[in-house]
């Protein structure tokens, strides 16, 4: 009697444990509309229309006007970065902003390469469209969409394209590539209902890359673009034929995340914890918790009250350059912290950190874009796509002063098919801005790993 | 030897009433000294906070008149800055539940561009006397309401009440004559000090001013006006300040009202009376209505508070940056300062397109609070006492660690943001005196409900008197 039970029981967990394996979740989801008012019974206007950014003497002259009408505060003798933006180094980029930086100069830049935008579920997108040029004839590209994150912009990529869609050397992978802004931010056009959260742009962007006429390509993402790219892979596996991030937080605890937390710095082998691993997670409490707590402030906030958090600063040019240009500071390094001037200017230019600024101050998209945290942590940390494993061919480069480490056996949790994780030799949040070359490298070698498999 | 064998020929219940008596008496002695070694008052301290080093000279203790004051140039320089908004459009249905209704903005701007009097209402300001001294290299600012009409022979009893963030000085103008008006047999002179940082109070320029100090200036600023005994009140960071205050002089401190009592965390007990607290909440101190204001907890007072200190946690971590926009902005100031106003005085605002600011208070009363921060550009300041405050060590800090021991009275308002049961807060004021569950009101409640609160202020003076 006893052993056809066990027999049965045994039988049942081999069934059950195989069914698993083969069972492959999706996420679903359903059409949205986010225009003014009701949706329109005329199908939607699908067609592409070339866009250019523009500027004017008034919108010059507005800034400036908002620039000298500033009302700073000073800062706390010796307090560096530590209480936030620093008000003696504050001065120096208002300085320069105002008497330096040259908004026209930038904008013919970012027109450099061709925008487009088309209207889906009721709301236009605007993305930069890369095709590479002066290639032989039958050369096959590439596609590969980019994703951006908070406070960041399409402009962040402006440093990698060349290196992805005109490389130097002949082995490399020429790329087609298309960086779209996520609703709400920028040149994209804001949602007007409730509920425009990562999924929806993941949808959204799945719309606009078949519009594109691509049935397959590559996805890359960091910071919010992680999660939009990361929900694209569950909603059409087979469409996304690999999944690059430069971050990737869990998104649900998980047993073996617990033990190691629990274990990892007394048994490091057992989990595979490298010594850059256990310099950035423990001691626990202080690295990750506390350092957390420190840091997510602006989350809270923009995941509560984001129309209030943001209403001063689409009024005040300079309080938007603090709050944005803070988290270029603390993001790129937390020792930076410590440093009068934040150490902005060691890794960016003043030039390029205000022109992704600028972005969000000509759009007046500052409120819409801080909505984003409502729509997704608004309902809590629980939702259907935390909870879906993620079976595409994935690659992490994990640079040492992400603001959230992951190791390798917490990504392995939700990334059922890790094929490359890449401990990069320096670098933080904002990697495609400022260690272009290092994550372009990392992006062709995934990349040509998996082109070779498809060629065997 | 007599007696000796007297009492060893007790027969036994007498024998073991008198063991009994002994331990009675051995136990009740233990207790009395190691209570009488808790009411030790926390130590002082000292502290300096102007630019640079501190001087040698003696500090200049003249206390000084202070008149508040305008310009053409100050009100037409919001008005420029009001005309520049940019405004942007709230999500359809979103009413307050994203924050301030941009919609509803419009109107309290338009409000304040067109028909509110600036200079009418320095006037309001002006109408107590304003004064300010100089403290620990700070300049802090208070004003002193004595009775108009001061009885003869009847003891005045001094009274200081304490604003909170992010509210200042004039949440107090309208309990003020119901404090100074002779009823009951009971008269107060009402001092209203500024938390240095807050309104026309010099900031504090090195770092670490927390509540301990704001205490300390404060016990000072009594001393200096010659008041050896007085009561103090406080809601917000002002219960915190007054509670300091009590804990560092006791023998000053003849009475503490609080309308905000935090809970400091006692593990256990809380835990338990949690757990037990909706099934058998007599059993761990709970009335119905602590059970009605607490329960479901999780909602109430886990989420809730989630969805509503946003701004107590950005304020505590990066004050400068979350300040930087709001004070070149005045209706990005009005807006997060008016939201408070709004959802803290009942969550169930958050549901109405105009977040039910005006059901309790008039938009003038507002932005006369909103205009004090303004003028001032202390906003930033104000922000960084939540950082002050809630270092990595507040747990040890020495006010979280000692108890109360001076008669403290507490009004419970309904829709205050936590609920702190008297059972939650005898865990620190040991000696409650009064506890009122008030028939109406939110967090803001001098500023909303001055009558309930006057009266429950005399009914806990006349507590704390009774021979």
């Amino acid at each position: 009697m006893i052993t056809e039970v066990l027999l049965a029981l045994v039988l049942g967990v081999v069934v059950y444990v195989l069914l698993l394996k083969g069972k492959q979740e999706t996420l679903q989801t359903e059409d949205g509309w986010w225009g003014i008012g009701e949706p329109t019974q005329i199908p939607e206007d699908e067609s592409i229309q070339p866009f250019r950014i523009e500027t004017s003497s008034e919108e010059i002259q507005d800034l400036h006007r908002r620039i000298d009408q500033t009302r700073t505060f000073p800062s706390l003798e010796d307090s560096q970065f530590n209480y936030g933006f620093n008000s003696c180094y504050l001065q120096k980029v208002i300085s320069y902003w105002r008497n330096e930086f040259d908004w026209k100069k930038q904008v013919e830049k970012l027109n450099r390469y061709p925008h487009y935008k088309t209207k889906i579920e009721g709301i236009d997108i605007h993305f930069v469209h890369v095709r590479p040029r002066g290639l032989p004839d039958g050369t096959a590209t590439i596609p590969l969409l980019m994703v951006h994150g908070w406070p960041g912009s399409f402009y962040e990529f402006y440093g990698i394209l060349p290196l992805l869609t005109e490389p130097s050397s002949p082995d490399d992978i020429v790329f087609e590539v298309v960086c779209p802004s996520l609703p709400g931010y920028g040149f994209s056009e804001a949602p007007y209902k409730k509920g425009f959260n990562s999924v929806c742009a993941a949808r959204l962007f799945h719309k606009l890359m078949k519009r594109l006429g691509f049935n397959q390509f590559y996805a890359h993402g960091g910071d919010w673009g992680w999660l939009v790219t990361t929900n694209m892979a569950q909603l059409e596996p087979k469409t996304i034929k690999g999944l690059h991030l430069n971050f990737a937080p869990p998104s649900k605890p998980s047993l073996p995340m617990m033990l190691s937390i629990m274990l990892g710095s007394r048994f490091p082998k057992l989990f595979g914890f490298t010594e850059h691993d256990l310099k950035r997670l423990f001691p626990y409490m202080d690295k990750v918790l506390v350092e957390s707590l420190k840091e997510t402030g602006y989350m809270h906030i923009q995941a509560t009250k984001p129309d209030t958090v943001g209403r001063a600063l689409n009024d005040s040019p300079v309080g938007l350059a603090a709050y944005i240009l803070e988290k270029f500071s603390t993001w790129t390094d937390p020792e930076f912290r410590n440093m009068e001037d934040g150490g902005l200017e060691r890794k960016f230019s003043l030039e390029d950190l205000l022109t992704n600024v600028m972005i969000y101050w000509t759009t007046g998209s500052i409120i819409s874009s801080m909505r984003f945290y409502k729509e997704n942590f608004g309902k809590g940390l629980d939702e259907p796509h935390s909870k879906i494993p993620v079976y595409v061919p994935t690659a992490l480069a994990s640079f040492p002063n992400e603001l959230m480490h992951s190791p390798k056996l917490w990504v392995k949790q939700k990334y059922h098919k890790l094929i490359s994780f890449t401990p990069m030799a320096r670098g933080g949040h904002f990697a495609a801005m400022e260690e272009p070359e290092l994550l372009a490298k990392d992006i062709q070698n995934f990349i040509k790993i998996l082109e070779n498999r498809k060629m065997k | 030897t007599q007696r000796l064998e007297t009492l060893s020929n007790l027969e036994p219940p007498r024998s073991h009433l008198l063991a009994a008596s002994v331990v009675g008496f051995g136990g009740l002695l233990a207790c009395y000294v190691a209570c009488r070694r808790k009411t030790k008052a926390i130590p002082m301290g000292n502290g300096w906070w102007g630019r640079g080093q501190k001087p040698l000279a003696e500090e200049d203790e003249r206390i000084h008149h202070f008149e508040v004051k305008t310009s053409d140039e100050e009100i037409q320089d919001l008005y420029k800055r009001i005309d520049q908004t940019r405004y942007t459009d709230p999500l359809e249905d979103a009413r307050f539940h994203y924050g301030f209704n941009s919609t509803y903005l419009r109107k309290v701007v338009s409000y304040w561009r067109n028909e509110f009097d600036w200079k009418k209402q320095v006037k309001v300001l002006n109408k107590y006397p304003h004064f300010k001294t100089k403290i620990e290299g700070l300049d802090v600012h208070f004003i002193h309401v004595r009775p108009p009409n001061p009885p003869e022979g009847q003891r005045v009893r001094a009274l200081m009440l304490v604003h909170g963030w992010p509210g200042s000085f004039f949440e107090f103008y309208k309990i003020i004559p119901l404090l100074t008006e002779r009823k009951d047999g009971l008269v107060f002179e009402v001092i209203c000090p500024s938390i240095p940082g807050y309104g026309y109070s010099e900031a504090p320029h090195k770092q670490g001013f927390s509540g301990i100090d704001a205490a300390r200036i404060f016990l000072k600023l009594m001393e200096r006006l010659g008041f050896s005994e007085f009561y103090l009140q406080g809601g917000d960071w002002g219960a915190l300040v007054t509670t300091v205050m009590a804990q560092m002089k006791p023998e000053c401190v003849r009475g503490l009202h609080l309308n905000f009592c935090m809970a400091r965390r006692r593990g256990l007990s809380m835990m338990l009376s949690l757990m037990i607290g909706p099934y058998l909440p007599f059993l761990v101190g709970f009335t119905r209505e602590d059970v009605k204001r607490l329960f479901p907890f999780m909602e109430r007072n886990v989420y809730e508070l989630l969805r509503e200190t946003g701004y107590m946690h950005i304020q505590a971590t990066k004050p400068d940056t979350a300040g930087c926009g709001v004070n070149s902005s005045p209706v990005g100031l009005a807006s997060y300062l008016l939201e408070k106003f709004s959802t803290w005085t009942d969550f169930k605002n958050r549901d109405l397109e105009d977040g039910g600011l005006e059901r309790k208070f008039t938009l003038d009363d507002l932005l006369t609070n909103v205009m004090i921060y303004w003028t001032t550009g202390t906003i930033v300041t104000s922000m960084r006492f939540y950082k002050e405050n809630m270092n990595r060590n507040v747990q040890n800090r020495l006010d979280f660690m000692n108890e109360v021991y001076v008669p403290t009275g507490v009004a419970a308002f309904p829709n205050e943001l936590m609920h702190c049961p008297r059972s939650w807060a005898s865990l620190q004021y040991k000696n409650i005196r009064s506890y009122s569950y008030m028939a109406r009101g939110g967090h803001f409640a001098a500023f909303e409900e001055p009558q309930l609160l006057a009266d429950d202020i005399r009914q806990f003076v006349k507590q704390v008197e009774k021979p």
